[in-house]
């Protein structure tokens, strides 16, 4: 009944906030989402304490921890089902959602000022969704979350953006849209091929998995055929390079709370998706391909960092970055080792916790300052010391300082990756290239720091500046802290999420 | 045992001195220093604890190396753990970095407070991060576990370097050092990526439980296969298809990268005359006992996996001589104090290089202990005269401080002879020390090993003479003659907390070259040389047995798997002492010319003459250009044209494909003219192709 409350406690929320007056949306949306945030972390504690070592949700469905499942409706020949569950790579993710949401809402009292009722309400409802993904575990319910994210995303850009938000909203939801028509395409492709019955996701992993002599068109497979078209559905997501140049657009016109979600989270639901589908369901196809998908992996690391070296906007700097990130985790997932798809599962969680806190910082400083270029501003230092201590450890996450969580998730997914047996004698090397990005991503933030925050005081806006309210540091000590928890004792995580990734890699219990 | 229990305690004391300094340095008188003193103060008493133990003063000798922490379990993975590995290296260290870290915390008392300065518990947690950082470097008994307190130790040069991030300069010393170290890091970290997936364990040294090893080092499964050819523990072979003493020596130079950025060797040197911008008294700890000395450490510590690799060793070898040379020549032409003495700490390290690579272990370890204490002793004095002549640092404006201020003369004179290497001061003994391992060993040596070892010789034995020189020609200039500027006349004084510091350093640098003596100890036959016997062991039983970290071990590798052999053409007497004489006459040579150009009371620049080479010199041989080229003029601009690919390619085709749809629509929309006749035109053509399509493929023609 947990899962059940937390979707229902997030909807009541956001048709209750929705209704309430402005003044007090924000505080109320603030407190609604944290009730989801104390479920979840007793869901936590219950998975460490009583769940840990079950297997994945996919694979061994008897053993998905609060597992629901309820027959729904017939389509046709198949039938649908309200069935959900957690195993230990959703569990973090799912407390990553939640923590997020209430820190993103609480974020976003200083910045957002008109028709706060509806922004908290779509937040809340955003949350909604995104529990419904990382729960869900038929196809026709996954799905309908998995779409019913853009809707709120959409109008939270268009409505509370910056002065393009109507082209980066658009370009958001046509693109991810058009995206999800091809994975669409992809595994319906699969679907028919094989006799499945009922959409749920274990059932359809066990028929494709199982699937022999799938048809073969032009000299290739089914299976492959759908692999590409569903990768390059949730690749766009990811985002993974060519298909990322949404993102920038997105980050820079939404407002900061929504990019907190937006690096936070829904990046993170196109690796998951990808986890789930392309490499639990159609393992033997991704282990043929996984060289070529190594290679786009490294690409996307190194040509995101390469572009946001090339960027003023800290922001930009940011979202791109992320397209680096999100690059290891595709590194790691191709790998099909404990280490390689266990880090980068904790990748996911590790670079939610460190995008939402620095776009929550590069926020708290654009709030007082007006300005996110670098240039426009320098020596803020001086007038708030806290706010960038944190910058400076959130860079230095970002940057893989040991002992904070970005650290652990890429070494992990190197040494996952160095040795894989997926990428044979290519292995060493791809992985070296990878590790290149730990050197630009020095480069750009440590040169962005310097022109920001250290030297002469400069400021070329007309506001004054002064010391950031609590509200506003209070969420980025509480990000940092996660971050240095998880660097500290990855196994709060990592443990749980190998478990689950075991049956894939081969891996004992 | 009982010392070895409390050893994490070393390394959290000053980690809680950090905390403390940090959240409630604002509220504590002089911003928290007294934490960071009291937490390096009782770290330095467990230290020297410690190390009594190890010796088997107070405890059974042996050595301790235990888990601690399990980081990652691992589910069908590799266990990734912190541990302590306590032998007489990491004794030893430990005791020269809290020291050294003790006695800057008291220095910057008078340093730092005398300046009005705001940050000071910003300062007082980095220092205390900083040698919590360090000491868990030096304590950690796996790979893995170094390189993360590494990267700690390199955030923490990047605090402190940058502390006066008011101004322009720090900041952007700050970021290069950062970014030249985490250059050298990318190799480290893919040596160890390498190591672990190739050994499937970080571990120094084995651990073992009742006497049976329960997990291997590193070092000692990389000997077995390549003594006697055990390779099934070992991975990666097949991957990389090389044999194993060859794929060995690939990850020993990918973890030398870590090595040659942080020990700031040629050509990741850059950074370090850079950092000059942090508080005097932080270049003392970065240059004497942490950061810089981290590189160095590293390699001794895992002495045993390059002592199997001679192309390794050659490399270390010519790396260390060469940066030696190198950094001697440029620090000839400096004017500022502190500069001469970046350059020294360059060379220095260079020659620990040097011995390292060529089998010299032992004297690597002793150069390391002269010199971190001669070096944290010269920069206190610098910080001294830097004080005294209100932050003025060239030497050209100084001059006759002599009498102004005795104790700071005499104990910065004690760290001058022994970092020039006139004997008996310290530097003497070890500087003499590598010489002649690099020498004998140079002579001795088989194939290729013997003449790279003799070029390095060479550069060594070249920048003993310069070394003479550039230090006499400091000491000089900033003491003796006449006081060239107003300031110089009547400089302002400092107190008990500056002259306590260099008189406990200017009497060591004195005398610790007398714990190993080894010439002496030749020639008279007297047990004399303790270093030599501390870190040797026994050859069955005891440490050296229990964890193969021994000098008896790394000898026998190093004969017998390297190939490293001793050649003495004089006898070994005649070779010692010849050995000995080269080295201090060239020393002597160098400080007399130095006095003859620069001693008298009215000295002149004379570099002047040394007309085209001046130039180069003091652009540091364009290192920096070429290094800031490749970040400025070549990636940056890369970046830039990606950037224009991304937003007009990539973009591009997304906003095309946008585009294309929009205009078409536009187009078909046309059709819907509205006008009724139009509509039945289009319906009966429609309907007339549809027949003749169902027509032609239905075959009713």
């Amino acid at each position: 009944m947990l899962v059940e409350t937390l979707l229902l406690v997030t909807l009541l929320g956001a048709g209750i906030v929705m209704l309430a007056p402005d003044r007090v949306a924000g505080k109320l949306a603030a407190g609604i989402s944290v009730i989801p945030v104390a479920l979840t972390s007793y869901m936590y504690y219950v998975f460490l304490t009583d769940y840990n070592g079950v297997g994945n949700a996919l694979l061994s469905p008897g053993e998905v921890a609060f597992g629901t499942q309820i027959p729904w409706l017939n389509l046709g020949e198949y039938t649908v089902q309200y069935y959900v569950g957690l195993d230990g790579v959703s569990m973090p993710l799912l407390a990553l959602t939640t923590i997020l949401t209430t820190l993103a809402i609480i974020s976003a009292w200083t910045p957002i000022d008109e028709r706060q009722s509806q922004f908290y309400g779509l937040m809340l409802l955003m949350e909604l969704s995104l529990i419904g993904v990382f729960t869900a575990l038929d196809f026709f319910l996954w799905f309908v979350f998995w779409e019913g994210v853009l809707i709120p995303m959409y109008f939270l850009i268009g409505i509370w953006g910056g002065p393009r938000r109507k082209y980066a909203a658009i370009k958001l939801f046509v693109y991810t849209n058009v995206a999800s028509l091809v994975m669409f395409a992809g595994l319906f492709a699969m679907v028919f091929a094989t006799d499945v019955t009922t959409l749920s996701l274990p059932a359809m992993a066990t028929a494709f998995r199982a699937a022999t002599e799938l048809p073969v068109y032009a000299g290739y497979s089914l299976a492959t055929i759908s692999f590409v078209l569903m990768f390059i559905g949730f690749a766009v997501k990811v985002p993974v390079f060519p298909l990322h140049t949404w993102l920038p657009d997105a980050h820079v016109e939404a407002p900061t709370p929504v990019s907190v979600m937006l690096a936070g989270v829904l990046l993170k639901m196109g690796t998951y998706a990808l986890l789930r589908f392309n490499f639990t369901m159609l393992e033997q196809t991704a282990r043929a391909l996984a060289v070529p998908l190594a290679i786009v992996g490294v690409v996307s690391v190194i040509y995101g960092a390469m572009l946001a070296l090339a960027q003023r906007d800290l922001k930009r700097i940011v979202a791109y970055s992320s397209i680096s990130s999100m690059g290891y985790v595709i590194l790691g997932l191709v790998a099909f080792t404990p280490l390689g798809m266990g880090g980068a599962t904790f990748q996911m969680v590790a670079h939610g916790l460190i995008s939402g806190l620095m776009f929550m910082t590069v926020g708290v400083i654009y709030n007082t300052t007006h300005t996110r270029m670098v240039g426009d501003m320098s020596g803020l230092a001086d007038r708030m010391p806290w706010t960038v201590g944190i910058f400076v450890a959130a860079a230095f996450g970002y940057m893989g300082l040991p002992l904070m969580a970005g650290f652990a998730a890429e070494f992990f997914i190197f040494q996952g990756a160095f040795n894989a047996a997926t990428l044979g004698s290519s292995a060493p090397v791809l992985t070296s290239l990878a590790m290149f990005g730990i050197v630009i991503v020095a480069g750009y933030l440590l040169w962005a720091m310097q022109r920001t925050l250290f030297g002469g005081f400069k400021l070329e806006t007309d506001y004054e500046i002064g010391p950031a309210a609590f509200h506003d540091v209070a969420p980025l000590a509480v990000l940092l802290l996660l971050v240095i928890a998880l660097g500290v004792a990855p196994d709060i995580s990592l443990d749980m999420i190998q478990h689950a990734v075991a049956p894939l890699t081969g891996g004992g219990a | 045992m009982a010392a070895f229990t409390y050893a994490p305690a070393i390394v959290l004391l000053p980690f809680v001195s950090f905390l403390v300094a940090l959240f409630f340095g604002d509220r504590m008188p002089k911003g928290g220093a007294l934490a960071g003193i009291s937490a390096t103060g009782l770290s330095l008493l467990i230290s020297v604890w410690v190390a009594l133990d190890v010796a088997g003063f107070v405890g059974s000798a042996t050595g301790y190396n235990e888990f601690i922490y399990t980081w990652v379990a691992g589910v069908g993975s590799v266990a990734l753990r912190f541990g302590v590995l306590l032998d007489p290296l990491s004794a030893l260290m430990l005791l020269i970095v809290t020291l050294i870290s003790f006695l800057v915390h008291i220095f910057s008392l008078g340093y730092m407070n005398d300046e009005g300065e705001t940050g000071l518990p910003r300062y007082y947690a980095g220092l205390g991060l900083f040698t919590a950082s360090m000491l868990g470097f030096v304590v950690a008994n796996n790979l893995l576990m170094a390189f993360m307190f590494f990267e700690l130790v390199g955030l923490c040069s990047y605090l402190l370097i940058g502390f006066w991030f008011r101004e322009d300069g720090p900041p952007s010393a700050a970021k290069k050092a950062f970014l030249v170290t985490r250059f050298g890091d990318y190799f480290f970290l893919i040596g160890v990526v390498g190591i672990i997936a190739t050994f499937g364990t970080g571990l120094f040294a084995p651990i073992r439980e009742g006497g049976e090893v329960v997990a291997h080092g590193f070092p000692g499964l990389a000997e077995e296969a390549i003594v006697d050819g055990a390779t099934e523990h070992i991975a990666m072979l097949d991957t990389v298809g090389m044999d194993p003493q060859a794929w060995f020596t690939v990850l020993g130079l990918l973890v030398l990268g870590g090595v040659i950025g942080k020990s700031a060797q040629f050509p990741l040197h850059t950074w370090l005359p850079d950092a000059m911008e942090g508080p005097t008294p932080v270049s003392a700890l970065i240059h004497a006992a942490t950061m810089v000395a981290a590189g160095v450490y590293l390699v001794a510590r895992m002495y045993g996996f390059y002592a199997i690799s001679p192309t390794a060793l050659a490399v270390i070898a010519l790396v260390g001589g060469f940066t030696a040379l190198f950094a001697a020549t440029m620090a000839v032409v400096k004017q500022e104090l502190k500069q001469v003495l970046a350059y020294s700490t360059i060379s220095q390290y260079g020659y620990m290089m040097l011995a390292l690579g060529s089998g010299g272990y032992v004297a690597a370890v002793f150069h390391l202990t002269t010199h971190a204490v001669f070096k944290a002793l010269l920069f206190l004095g610098a910080g001294s005269v830097i004080i005294a002549m209100h932050h003025n640092e060239n030497m050209w404006d100084m001059g006759g401080l002599k009498d102004r201020m005795p104790v700071t003369y005499w104990t910065f004179l004690s760290g001058s002879l022994a970092l020039a290497g006139i004997v008996p001061f310290a530097g003497f003994w070890s500087k003499d020390e590598v010489l002649y391992e690099a020498l004998i060993h140079g002579l001795g040596s088989k194939g290729g090993l013997g003449p790279a070892y003799l070029i390095a010789y060479t550069f060594g034995l070249l920048a003993v003479f310069m070394t003479g020189f550039y230090t006499f020609r400091m000491v000089y200039l900033t003491f003796h003659g006449q006081p060239r500027t107003d300031i110089a006349r009547d400089p302002v004084s400092v107190g008990w907390n500056v002259k306590g510091p260099l008189s406990v350093l200017g009497v060591l640098a004195a005398t610790i070259g007398f714990i190993n003596m080894a010439p002496v100890a030749k020639l008279t036959g007297a047990h004399i040389d303790f270093l030599h016997k501390w870190l040797l062991g026994q050859e069955d039983g005891g440490w050296s047995a229990e964890l193969h970290t021994g000098l008896h071990h790394y000898e026998k590798l190093l004969k017998e798997v390297a190939g490293v052999g001793v050649g003495e053409p004089l006898g070994t007497i005649g070779t010692l002492l010849a050995s000995a004489a080269l080295s201090l006459v060239l020393a002597v040579a160098g400080l007399l010319l130095a006095r003859s150009l620069y001693g008298g009371s009215e000295p002149v620049e004379h570099t002047d003459k040394l007309g085209g080479a001046k130039t180069v010199l003091m652009h540091n041989y364009y290192q920096d250009e070429y290094q800031v080229w490749l970040a400025t003029g070549l990636t940056y601009p890369l970046a830039r044209a990606m950037d224009k690919f991304d937003q007009g390619v990539v973009d591009g085709v997304v906003n095309g494909v946008s585009s294309v749809s929009l205009f078409g629509g536009r187009r078909i929309r046309r059709i819907q003219s509205g006008v009724v006749s139009n509509y039945a035109t289009l319906l009966t053509l429609g309907l007339v192709l549809l027949l003749v399509a169902f027509g032609v493929v239905g075959g009713w023609f």
